[in-house]
């Protein structure tokens, strides 16, 4: 090739697939062409790129069209959430955790909230267990129409009507969710012991009204796109999380539940008020695309069915714990812990090491995209571009998690 | 074989008694940490060992690795190991210790393949490294990053600002 | 000086800019109003801005592109880069001449136009091979040929359904198809499976709707437009949309029973009626509305599955189509009848088992598909 090909210096990422090309042809591995050089070619689809969802940038190893190997490089989101929490008290700090999986903000704040609660040793109070559940679900509702919606929109035109109807009904359950906390995407309701404010009047009667439309609205997603021959023969059978694959990578979430494993923390470790509730875990068979699209869409019916059923046995009472009003700084007891809990994407969880100052002392976050973005290479190798970029977007990945 | 979820229903009591028995010696201060999680000390020179035999035990089989963080206490370093185990459903946490002048531990990406990510993140914040790991670079800061910004005593350097 | 020699390529000349300005406008027209129609489907506005109801949005679009820098990569082939984009109108611009818009005029009326129509759309398909191949680029080359691959194969199905029309109208001539479907008699009536074929085809070839995977592939690896910017790129990509409304024309003179309608000599100016042009217009823009329609409501078929469909699907129906056609036109005393019933027949047949099987056989597919262990 000329060399006018080459404008910039190969950094880390693209010299490891260099050479792990220039291993290949040397070892004569995957042909029965030894000694020839191969005629791959790395290319990057840069952290600025339509179809892959956020800023990752993915260095693929292309041989024509077939994906050899994927080396998906990450950090360009990240913003030291880590480092920052050494440096805010613990009240400071939820607004901050908002903003990890920044599309699931209520779940992300209940996995931190929890594990601080652990380490104080409190309980939130019975009225806002039953409020968390209830807008935990209708953000689950809101992330997957995302979710979807992205996945679909990537597959073809049809895709983009599907994501403009989905948008247009999660504006609906944002409302919802600014008339609770006063914003629609970075929440800071959850609280130590309870949450911020208590359901505005009105809000329960237009959410129940909003939970009997919503099947309604699902249905119209689903006919959209289930019934499509051209749709199925993009998606089944493609891009197949083995069991073998979830148990080596930690996959949790939708994409563990499409291939057959019910792992859900809200059975498996329940937490809340969930045990109290009727409901299923989402499994599918296959692993493939298409499955993990049908967990979803399964899923939004649960969380329906979730909704309705708190908004029933909603108690009345404090939505706080007296003892932990203003000036809201605590100070929890030497000591670690991690609490995980189910956020649309998987296990969303908290490890924090406290030394009895208002500071944490150490926090990581237990990121599900994380995990499900280290299967990349092996579930992404040997497709075609095409069908790499419908497995990337069934994976729902949210860059702000992984790199936090 | 369909993987399953909480077949043994052992007490979480039980599992730490059992720990403690099959792993006299090397596991130190086992405890319970309720609901479901024992909790554990170990020696990074038998880290690998041990890792490969909580993940072939028969019944607590540790197969699938949660996360590892990389943790500053001061006066040493510490990887802790979050393992998961399907048959009993409960967790496990393990802290490895690792002295600040040299901080090195064995890799477990061949015990569980999920380690790879992880300890690179490790790495990458508390700069332990991890000997034997196939591609340990950093993941999260860029690649000519000086310093390891989760520990304690790091001091945010002019090099990794030059345009600044 | 021979003044009619000059009168003649006078008339030429102007006939030539006016049939190009007449493409320009009508592919412009066509842009705004895909992007509106679209936006109406997806529940939203769609440019609104420029000019009364965002009618003027490809107007500035085209100052845009026509504002960017013009460059051609240094290693491409300088005179077929500059070619290949002013050769893509070609096609769409000769068979716009032939067209019969209204009763008395048609621009050329050419007495082997059927023909003619097919054999000038190649035109496209060799520009773009041309612009893949100019680029210098593996990829542009490997995208222009499975574009050109596409276009060729769906050009089978296109002309086995012009062969239907011209068997039952009984000539090539374009203004004796259209004669032919005086009083209603639209061959779409008649030959609803023929119109069907047609249409598939029609929207194949243009790289559009469903279709259209060799020009999304510029998501990762280029298609054949990738190194042309500005306004090289703009041709290939007015192109698309002339095309529509081309084809469309073209579906409408043959099928649809092309400028009739109620009220046609109601204004007649120096011969020309003006009312069925509206007519004619009016049918066309319903066609580009369902093309633009069909794009909106199917997933991409993957290259596989587009050579599949041409090849295994329509092909081998167009011939039995065609054979059916003939031996009713041949052996069916009142032929209008048994184009009739055979038309409708296959066309019900076609439509209510085509999905069913698929489904069917993706079903099976998906039950031998192994449950996930490890």
């Amino acid at each position: 090739m000329p060399d006018h090909f080459v404008t910039s210096e190969p950094d880390e990422a693209v010299k490891l697939a260099l050479e792990r090309i220039r291993e290949t042809t040397a070892a004569g591995r995957g042909s029965d062409m030894e000694g020839l050089e191969f005629n791959e070619v790395v290319v990057n689809m840069g952290p600025q790129h339509p179809s892959t969802h956020g800023v990752l940038r993915l260095v693929v190893t292309l041989d024509g069209e077939l994906v050899k190997d994927v080396i998906p490089v990450i950090g360009y989101l990240h913003r030291c959430k880590e480092k920052l929490a050494e440096k805010r008290t613990y009240y400071q700090y939820i607004p901050i955790v908002d903003r990890t999986e920044y599309l699931a903000s209520m779940n992300c704040e209940w996995g931190y909230v929890m594990t601080v609660e652990k380490l104080m040793g409190i309980r939130p109070t019975r009225r806002a267990e039953f409020i968390r559940v209830i807008v935990g679900e209708l953000m689950r509702i809101a992330s997957h129409q995302v979710a979807v919606g992205t996945f679909v929109a990537d597959l073809s035109p049809l895709g983009t009507a599907m994501v403009f109807y989905m948008f247009r009904d999660r504006e609906l359950i944002l409302d919802l969710l600014e008339e609770v906390s006063g914003a629609r995407m970075m929440f800071n309701y959850l609280r130590f012991g309870g949450v911020r404010y208590d359901l505005p009047a009105g809000w329960v009667e237009k959410c129940r009204q909003l939970m009997k439309r919503m099947p309604k609205l699902i249905d119209e997603y689903e006919s959209l796109v289930d019934d499509n021959a051209i749709f199925l023969q993009r998606t089944q059978g493609k891009g197949i999380i083995t069991q073998q694959d979830i148990v080596d990578y930690g996959i949790t979430g939708p994409n563990a539940r499409a291939s057959g494993v019910p792992l859900d923390l809200r059975r498996t470790r329940p937490y809340s008020v969930y045990p109290e509730l009727d409901f299923e875990v989402c499994t599918a068979t296959h692993g493939d695309v298409f499955d993990r699209y049908r967990v979803r869409m399964d899923e939004m019916r649960e969380s329906v069915k979730i909704v309705e059923q708190c908004l029933d046995m909603l108690p009345r009472g404090p939505v706080q714990l007296g003892s932990l009003r203003a000036p809201y700084v605590i100070t929890p007891p030497p000591g670690s812990c991690y609490v995980g809990q189910e956020n649309p994407r998987g296990e969303y969880g908290t490890y924090i090491v406290s030394d009895g100052s208002r500071y944490p002392y150490r926090l990581k976050f237990r990121d599900p995209c994380f995990c499900n973005l280290q299967l990349f290479p092996k579930l992404l190798s040997g497709n075609k571009i095409a069908d790499a970029v419908a497995i990337s977007g069934s994976i729902d990945l949210v860059l702000g998690g992984i790199d936090r | 074989m369909t993987l399953e979820i909480g077949t043994v229903t052992l007490g979480i009591d039980k599992i730490a008694e059992q720990l403690s028995g099959a792993f006299a010696g090397e596991l130190d201060d086992v405890r319970v940490q309720e609901p479901d999680t024992v909790v554990a000390r170990l020696e990074r020179t038998k880290l690998k060992d041990v890792a490969r035999r909580l993940k072939e035990l028969p019944e607590l089989a540790y197969e699938t690795l949660n996360w590892i963080a990389g943790v500053d206490l001061g006066s040493q370093l510490e990887s802790v190991y979050h393992v998961y185990s399907w048959h009993t459903n409960t967790y496990l946490e393990l802290h490895v210790a690792v002295p600040r002048a040299k901080a090195e531990l064995d890799t477990v990406t061949d015990v569980w393949p999920a380690a790879d990510w992880h300890e690179r993140e490790s790495w990458d914040m508390v700069g332990i490294r991890y000997l034997g790991h196939p591609d340990l670079r950093r993941i999260l800061l860029k690649d000519d990053f000086v310093g390891h910004p989760l520990r304690k005593d790091y001091v945010d350097l002019a090099e990794n600002h030059p345009h600044a | 000086m021979d003044w009619d020699l000059v009168i003649d390529i006078g008339r030429l000349v102007v006939c030539v800019v006016v049939a190009y300005l007449v493409v320009f406008v009508a592919a412009l027209a066509n842009i705004v109003f895909e992007r509106r129609a679209l936006a109406f489907m997806q529940d939203r506005h769609g440019p609104n801005r420029v000019g009364p109801h965002g009618v003027l949005q490809s107007v500035a679009d085209a100052f845009k592109m026509m504002g960017k820098e013009d460059f051609r990569p240094a290693f491409a082939d300088p005179v077929v880069f500059t070619l290949a984009p002013v050769m893509v109108m070609i096609g769409a611009v000769a068979v716009q001449l032939t067209m019969p818009y209204t009763k008395g005029f048609t621009p050329a009326a050419l007495n082997v136009g059927l023909i003619y129509i097919v054999a000038v759309t190649s035109f496209t398909t060799m520009a773009i091979l041309l612009g893949g191949w100019a680029s210098r680029n593996k990829y542009s080359l490997v995208g222009a040929l499975r574009s050109a691959a596409q276009m060729i194969s769906y050009e089978i199905p296109m002309i086995l359904a012009l062969l239907g029309v011209a068997m039952a109208v009984g000539s090539w001539n374009l203004n004796t198809v259209v004669a032919a479907q005086a009083d209603y008699e639209w061959l779409a009536f008649y030959m609803p499976f023929t119109f069907l074929i047609y249409v598939i085809a029609a929207i194949a070839e243009l790289n559009r709707g469903p279709f259209d995977l060799p020009e999304s592939e510029s998501e990762l690896v280029s298609g054949y437009g990738t190194e042309y910017s500005g306004m090289r790129f703009g041709m290939f990509f007015l192109n698309e949309y002339a095309g529509m409304t081309i084809m469309s024309m073209v579906a409408v003179t043959l099928f649809l029973g092309g400028w009739h309608g109620p009220l046609e000599d109601l204004i007649v100016v120096g011969g020309v009626a003006i009312v069925p042009f509206v007519w004619f217009m009016v049918k066309t823009y319903l066609l580009v509305f369902a093309l633009v329609w069909v794009r909106l409501s199917l997933p991409r078929l993957q290259v596989d599955q587009l050579m599949a469909f041409a090849w295994k699907i329509l092909i081998p129906l167009g011939l039995l189509n065609i054979a059916a056609t003939a031996a009713v036109i041949l052996w069916v005393p009142r032929w209008k009848w048994g184009l009739l019933i055979v038309g409708w027949v296959s066309f019900m047949v076609f439509v209510g088992l085509f999905d069913p099987i698929l489904k069917w056989r993706l079903r099976r597919q998906r039950e031998r598909q192994p449950v996930v262990t490890s």
